[in-house]
């Protein structure tokens, strides 16, 4: 600020000494001329006057013309333009800021490169991370598992029914450990953006009900009527893995959180130029207070987590980056009461807080296929 | 008991090596067992194996650079592989589906029972 100001100081400084000169230059002449007329001195000093405002005027002119130049400089680098220098014109207070600025954007685009190495390093970092956590953990993990399973299938002898439990506890949460890990490899793929999309033709309906399989004895546990709704639909370019994460992990929300007796919907169809995906529930809900965090990293609602604890906090982030990276979109609707409706009135009875709210996501891909993505990885976690 | 498939499972990590190989040999196969691939090269072709199941990160020689010798020698041009990882880079699938891998399996999504069956597909086995 300090420049500007005392640069300005100089600049009127500078119009000012002009039309100083000048003026003395009127008295002087009307000295020199005093024999003669008042309206010949009038007429010097009318012309001297209008030379001198002339001469301020082209003077001042360049400098504003020159100023407003490295005005829009220092704008274009406040908008991140750092590759021209200023031309630098004179050895004047001008030519001096634009020496300064020049300093300036030396020292900015040697921080900037800094920057984007010091980027560059701290993500190589992170997938180098990645790729030692994969093998690092999971490595025990399948030790573990196979252990487990070896002993549980009876290859190391007969087991009790309460060793059998035991031990099938064990793998549960075994296998909990590497959905997990598998969940937050996918999440830093996806961050580090090394993820691949490999569309190939594959059957939609086919991997959906493939999806539903992994569901099919907790839905029969909770009694939950599961209604599929699926139009003829031809085969699609989309990637086969990715597609059943997606089904599986909003599937997963639906049937955990859906308490007996409920209805889930699946409807997979044609609209326009997509294929859009509605999976609705009669569940617990989605809290006003907390949708606009649903799809963000490690967030579970406070209503869910007293229904299970156990959960990442991660499906519907790794869902929405997929959906999103193959061209598509997603969406819902809490309370979606449709579902609830058909259900009657049961739910009427039930006080406030215990009220199921239902739930309907919606997703919609392209139906020219998924974008095909060049990555290193696959995603994992389902 | 001639007629037993022999399976050759290469593998760094002793407890796999070891819960593998039994669970195979209670299977009813006969079971070599390798702890590094230069080891696994040798006994492949000294033994001559129905099919190899190969770890992919290995002291000595990495499970695909084991394959890729595997597939250019004359006996294993055609021999089963399945290869066991912990990882699952697209680049390395692409890369062993080159060298014509049977399978590429990924270690924590598989029980034991799963591998049983699938090498049991693969060798036309129904017992």
């Amino acid at each position: 600020m300090s420049t500007n100001k005392s640069l300005i100081i100089k600049l009127s400084d500078k119009i000012l000494l002009i039309i100083v000169a000048f003026a003395t230059l009127f008295v002087l002449a009307a000295v020199f001329v005093v024999g003669g007329s008042l309206q010949q001195i009038l007429i010097l000093g009318g012309i001297i006057y209008i030379i001198s405002f002339l001469t301020a005027y082209a003077v001042s002119r360049s400098f504003s013309n020159r100023i407003i130049g490295l005005t829009f400089k220092v704008e274009e680098m406040a908008a991140g333009n750092l590759s021209k220098k200023i031309e630098k014109k004179g050895k004047d207070e001008v030519a001096q800021l634009a020496n300064a600025l020049n300093e300036l954007i030396s020292r900015l685009q040697t921080g900037v490169a800094q920057d984007v190495s010091t980027h560059k390093e701290l993500t190589q970092a992170k997938t180098d991370f990645v790729a030692i956590a994969s093998h690092q953990l999971r490595t025990p993990l399948s030790i573990i598992k196979w252990y487990i399973d070896y002993i549980l299938c009876g290859d190391a002898g007969e087991l009790s029914r309460e060793q059998k439990k035991l031990i099938s506890e064990v793998y549960k949460s075994n296998e909990r450990l590497i959905e997990l890990v598998n969940a937050l490899l996918d999440v830093s793929r996806i961050d580090v953006g090394t993820f691949a999309i490999e569309p190939e033709s594959i059957d939609i309906i086919e991997i959906a009900n493939l999806a539903l399989k992994k569901f099919s004895i907790e839905i029969r546990a909770k009694k939950i009527r599961l209604e599929k709704k699926f139009d003829n639909l031809p085969l699609l370019k989309f990637d086969p893995r990715l597609i059943k994460i997606v089904f599986e992990n909003i599937m997963s929300n639906a049937v955990k959180y859906t308490p007996e007796d409920g209805i889930i919907r699946l409807i997979i169809k044609k609209a326009e130029l997509n294929i859009l995906i509605k999976i609705s529930d009669t569940g617990c809900g989605i809290p006003r207070e907390v949708q606009p965090k649903i799809f963000t990293k490690m967030f579970r609602a406070d209503n869910v987590k007293r229904i299970e604890s156990v959960g990442t906090g991660l499906g519907l982030y790794i869902v929405k980056a997929i959906v999103e990276k193959s061209g598509g979109k997603i969406w819902f609707e809490s309370p979606s009461l449709d579902l609830l409706l058909e259900k009657g009135r049961d739910n009427d009875d039930l006080p406030i807080d215990k009220r199921s709210q239902g739930t309907m996501f919606s997703i919609t891909i392209p139906l020219k296929g998924m974008k095909k993505r060049i990555g290193t990885k696959k995603l994992t976690s389902a | 008991m001639s007629d037993k498939k022999t399976i050759l499972i290469c593998e760094d990590e002793i407890p796999m090596l070891e819960t593998l190989a039994n669970k195979f040999r209670n299977e009813g196969f006969e079971v070599i067992e390798a702890r590094n691939g230069e080891e696994g090269f040798k006994l492949a072709l000294s033994k001559k194996p129905d099919l190899m199941l190969l770890d992919i990160v290995m002291p000595k020689l990495d499970g695909l650079s084991l394959m890729k010798k595997i597939r250019d020698n004359k006996w294993g041009s055609d021999v089963p592989i399945v290869l066991l990882t912990n990882l699952s880079d697209a680049e390395k699938v692409s890369e062993a589906a080159k060298y014509g891998v049977y399978d590429f399996l990924v270690k924590t999504d598989w029980r034991l029972d799963d591998i049983v069956a699938l090498v049991r597909e693969k060798l036309d086995l129904n017992f």
